[in-house]
């Protein structure tokens, strides 16, 4: 009972409009930065549910000093005050100078949860405790630099576009030590991650055997590209293509069999998907850039205003999720970065 | 943020807080119902099988079980205890506990430690001595750790290191405690409270059978303190600590005649406040002293014959006893002032006379007539006190806490039978004996005698110094003081009770450890001295600061006292010391290199970050200056300039000598200064401090 009736009094609950506002205003202030280091001018400080509660309670001690004369009491009250006002310090302080880093984000499918990779710094000789890191409406991640003088923390957001995702902003805070009050700030470290479209699975045959021609026998010729199957081995084989793992295993002696495919013919086409919004379609192209890919047939792609031509290998292939992920007049700039 | 669900009190600050709760009430575990405190011990033991996961968290009907069960005690509470500070002390505890075994989230723990500290100041409500202090602080130290713990996330950090944290932050809290403590307003009380009896009062009252003052001689426990202000102490032998005037005999018991309802009401001013220096003649000059009185739970205080009130708030009767404004409830510290040797009422008033002659019209005839014979004999009316005096001494009477008991004629049966009494039965035989013959006489009781405490300088008076003797209203002299122990015991007058009633068994026997009993051990009793000195420093700077002693200090410091001014200096001192601190606390930024050139260099490349051509950790001096100047064309004299100037002096002429070091500076500070001014106004860094 009592718990539904407080938990409507959370601070961070007391004005969203507020917040958001004051959000927004910092967003127009921040300059992303690659680097940045919490100082005086960055971290606000505002005393917590708790800290007002400890403060009712240091009031209840002060107004029985009062109406009881009890000089000790007045000393404990005061005490109370005192800790509270240490509390705002040691808490500024448990935020003051840390330096935190962009790092390198892998890119991920839309949809899914990106980790943005922050990095921590501190001086030499200081500790920050009890770190929260989220983003707005984001699950938080807790660190701690107490031993050690650098450390990663990854922040959790849902990646929910498609394109070079830039994270909201990051907000890094502690209530360390007392739990009084709670310093915070918002930063924009620039993290960005690159998010391809989510693939959508179909049945691609009806899609793909059409373009392609031939059979497979014709297509392969002894190469060095791709890894093929397996042969026996014939004296005079290179040592390096023995399979020595299957050897080891007692399966006798193969030889590991690479091919190159010749000109496969397949094409991926925007206009595969004829009738389908934009979205879609890079969503059922990126499906069958990852299956064909896995297949390790050579193949391209045609979007408006790009054509990459056949290839394979994994560069290929994130070559080409880039290329859809960054397809459209939006991201086209973002796509040089 | 985390859901609540999950949330799982982390152990190190579990058994914090659950080490603070156990120190908090166990003081009161001393006060309230033995039943309480088992509910106590219990719902503590449940909490931490909570935590090891053996039990649960109470249910719904289990929650509304305990709610029942709370308001039923409460009810019996009221009743076996009364509505006072008591009840709602062991009430108190008992939610708090109740409180403990729900508590499972951070809010939860916050309201535990919240009541912690309530909890703290309902213990300075009970005592506020030197030692409990020392044990608050103490449990504030640990509520202190249990906040440290609960925020914790890192486990690497052990309870020492919790506890080091706490113990740094309460010292670093202590200045600017101590500054609101003496600058800090106090404040009349807001409304009136019902201040209930914290323990038994003891002491003396204002009714005295046989037997009552023997009573207190088996008790050891501190009456009050007296400090003399720059007076030698007057002798042992003179220092009758004057309380109450009982001039009302019923033949078994002295009352003092009580005019109104109730001593509490002493707003009855047109009593008190006696137009006092007309009744006396006052004697030798004042001398000034403070007393520090135990709490005694009635309103009468004591001090040397005749004295004066120097505080606010006291009043004295027209027998010249002083009365505080209400009950004693905690101790009391108030200035008297004494002239010695004073005479008072040289002409008695009738129904004054009347009063003091009194007897009851049946009883005690061997008495009667004992006295009739012997004032026959005297010449005088002080002839005849000094016979009875002289008869107490010359026959076989014994000084002692245990006496026989006595019959009816409680006087005839001491005087003539028993022979065998503590002061009450010398004073009231003596007083009877006087009114036999019809010459005013009264009995006053309070204290005779006092313990030095040589290191600071002032007096203790213990309830075993309780004494009672009388008053002899004579012509021309006024009421004169005659002791009728003095003639039996002279050593009890002289050296005091200890020495009295060395031998006797009953005498302290309530307490193993008395000051007295401990006399004899030397070392044992230079240590009871010294806590008693720091005790009573303690009460005299530091409990009893309050709004009278906090003025005299605003006047020491201020001269004349505003509110302005004090208001001013409070502000002043506070940001001054929280200033203080937080510097202790936030470390300057560290200058890492002081060197100016480096510094230089640094601002360059935060000057460009501005304009998106910040230097990288990695970057050279060099690559960077090439990048710049591929970037921006036109900073490319500037760039190059300073680029050169810097690694010229940095690393082609490392050990350049000072003055051509200088010359090379400025001619850097130049070139950085060209290359600000080539850089768009809105990048421009604000000059750093």
């Amino acid at each position: 009972m009592a718990d539904s009736l407080t938990s409507r009094f959370r601070i961070g609950r007391l004005a969203p409009g507020l917040r958001t506002a004051l959000d927004a205003w910092m967003a127009r202030r921040l300059k992303p930065r690659s680097e940045i280091s919490l100082n005086r001018k960055n971290i606000y400080v505002l005393p917590t549910r708790n800290g007002l509660l400890f403060l009712l309670a240091a009031g209840l001690v002060f107004i029985a000093a009062i109406n009881y004369a009890v000089s000790l009491a007045y000393g404990l009250a005061f005490m109370m005050v005192s800790l509270f006002i240490l509390a705002i310090l040691y808490t500024f302080n448990n935020l003051n100078q840390l330096c935190l880093a962009r790092q390198s984000t892998a890119p991920v499918y839309c949809g899914e949860q990106i980790a943005f990779n922050v990095e921590l710094r501190r001086l030499p000789n200081r500790a920050h405790e009890a770190l929260e890191f989220t983003f707005r409406d984001g699950t938080s991640s807790h660190a701690d630099l107490f031993a050690v003088d650098r450390d990663r923390v990854q922040v959790f957001t849902t990646a929910t576009r498609r394109g070079d995702f830039r994270a909201p902003l990051l907000r890094v805070s502690t209530s360390f030590p007392l739990g009084l009050c709670r310093a915070w700030s918002v930063l924009d470290l620039g993290l960005h991650c690159l998010v391809y479209p989510k693939p959508v699975p179909f049945a691609m045959e009806q899609f793909t055997s059409g373009n392609g021609g031939g059979d497979d026998s014709e297509l392969v010729q002894e190469g060095s590209e791709d890894f093929y199957g397996l042969r026996d081995y014939v004296p005079g084989d290179p040592l390096k293509q023995v399979a020595w793992k299957n050897l080891a295993r007692g399966q006798g002696m193969h030889v590991k069999q690479f091919v190159d495919y010749v000109d496969s013919r397949i094409w991926l086409d925007w206009d595969m998907f004829y009738g389908f919004g934009t979205e879609e379609r890079l969503s059922r192209l990126c499906y069958c850039v990852l299956k064909l890919s896995a297949t390790g047939s050579p193949f391209g792609l045609k979007l408006p205003g790009v054509e990459i031509a056949p290839d394979s290998g994994a560069r290929h292939r994130n070559r080409l999720l880039r290329t859809l992920a960054l397809f459209g007049p939006d991201h086209n700039s973002a796509g040089q970065a | 943020m985390t859901t609540e669900v999950d949330y799982q009190i982390p152990r190190a600050a579990l058994s914090w807080i659950l080490l603070a709760v156990m120190l908090i009430l166990a003081p009161q575990s001393l006060r309230m119902p033995l039943w309480i405190s088992a509910i106590a011990l219990a719902c503590i033991g449940w909490r931490w099988l909570i935590f090891a996961g053996k039990l649960g968290y109470p249910g719904r009907s289990l929650r509304v079980l305990i709610v029942i069960i709370t308001l039923l005690i409460s009810v019996t509470q009221l009743r076996s205890l009364g509505a006072g500070l008591d009840s709602a002390a062991s009430l108190l505890s008992l939610g708090f506990v109740f409180k403990l075994i729900e508590m499972r989230y951070k809010r939860d723990i916050y309201v535990v430690i919240s009541l912690c500290f309530v909890m703290a100041m309902v213990q300075f409500l009970y005592s506020q001595t030197a030692l409990s202090t020392l044990y608050i602080a103490l449990v504030v130290l640990v509520i202190t750790a249990g906040m440290i713990a609960v925020n914790r996330s890192s486990v690497s950090v052990g309870s020492t290191g919790t506890l080091g944290m706490a113990l740094k932050m309460s010292m670093q809290a202590l200045p600017l405690t101590i500054v609101l403590f003496l600058l800090f307003p106090r404040v009349a009380p807001l409304w009136a409270v019902p201040v209930q009896n914290p323990g038994n009062g003891t002491g003396v009252t204002d009714e005295m059978s046989p037997g009552d003052i023997a009573q207190l001689g088996r008790s050891s426990s501190l009456a009050f303190r007296v400090q003399f202000e720059n007076t030698v102490p007057p002798l042992h032998e003179n220092l009758y600590w004057r309380g109450l005037v009982l001039d009302d005999f019923d033949g078994q018991t002295w009352r003092r005649t009580r005019r109104g309802s109730s001593y509490s009401q002493a707003a009855r001013l047109n009593d008190f406040q006696w137009n006092w220096q007309d009744r006396v003649r006052l004697g030798d000059d004042p001398i000034r002293y403070n007393i520090i009185l135990e709490p005694t739970q009635q309103p009468w205080l004591y001090g040397l014959h005749l004295a004066e009130p120097e505080s606010g708030n006291l009043f004295q009767s027209r027998n010249f006893e002083i009365f505080n404004n209400g009950l004693i409830t905690k101790r009391l510290s108030y200035d008297l002032r004494s002239f010695r040797n004073s005479q008072t009422d040289l002409v008695l008033l009738d129904s004054a006379r009347r009063r003091s002659t009194e007897l009851p019209e049946t009883g005690n005839p061997r008495s009667h007539q004992f006295a009739r014979e012997l004032r026959a004999s005297a010449d005088s009316d002080l002839d005849f006190v000094y016979a009875v005096l002289a008869h107490f001494q010359q026959n076989e009477f014994f000084y002692t806490l245990n006496p026989r008991l006595l019959g009816d004629n409680r006087v005839d049966d001491f005087l003539f039978n028993t022979r065998e009494g503590f002061c009450e039965h010398y004073a009231s035989s003596f007083a009877f004996l006087m009114r036999a013959v019809g010459i005013p006489s009264r009995v006053v009781v309070g204290y005779q005698g006092a313990e030095y405490n040589r290191f600071e300088d002032y007096m203790m008076v213990y309830q075993y110094n309780a004494h009672a003797w009388n008053e002899v209203w004579l012509e021309g002299q006024g009421w004169v003081r005659f002791d009728p122990t003095a003639a039996v015991s002279p050593e009890r007058i002289e050296q005091g009770v200890e020495a009295a009633l060395r031998d006797d068994p009953a005498f302290l026997e309530q307490s193993l450890f008395s000051p007295a009993r401990l006399g004899a051990l030397g070392w044992i009793n230079t240590l009871r001295l010294r806590l008693d000195a720091i005790e009573y420093e303690w009460n005299r700077r530091v409990v009893n600061y309050d709004e009278e002693v906090q003025f005299e200090l605003l006047s020491e410091v201020l001269g004349e006292v505003t509110e302005q001014k004090v208001l001013t200096l409070l502000i002043a001192l506070a940001a001054v010391v929280v200033a203080g601190i937080a510097l202790t606390i936030i470390s300057a930024i560290p200058r890492r290199q002081q060197d100016p050139v480096n510094r230089l260099y640094r601002q360059v490349g935060r000057e460009l970050e501005r304009i998106g051509l910040g230097r990288h950790r990695s970057e050279g001096p060099l690559d960077y200056c090439h990048r710049v100047v591929a970037a921006r064309p036109e900073l490319a004299g500037a760039m190059q300039e300073l680029t050169g100037l810097y690694m010229d002096i940095n690393y082609r002429h490392a050990d350049l000598p000072a003055e051509q070091r200088k010359r090379l500076l400025t001619d850097l500070k130049r070139a950085v200064a060209q290359l600000r001014r080539l850089l768009p106004a809105g990048a421009r860094l604000r000059r750093s401090p």
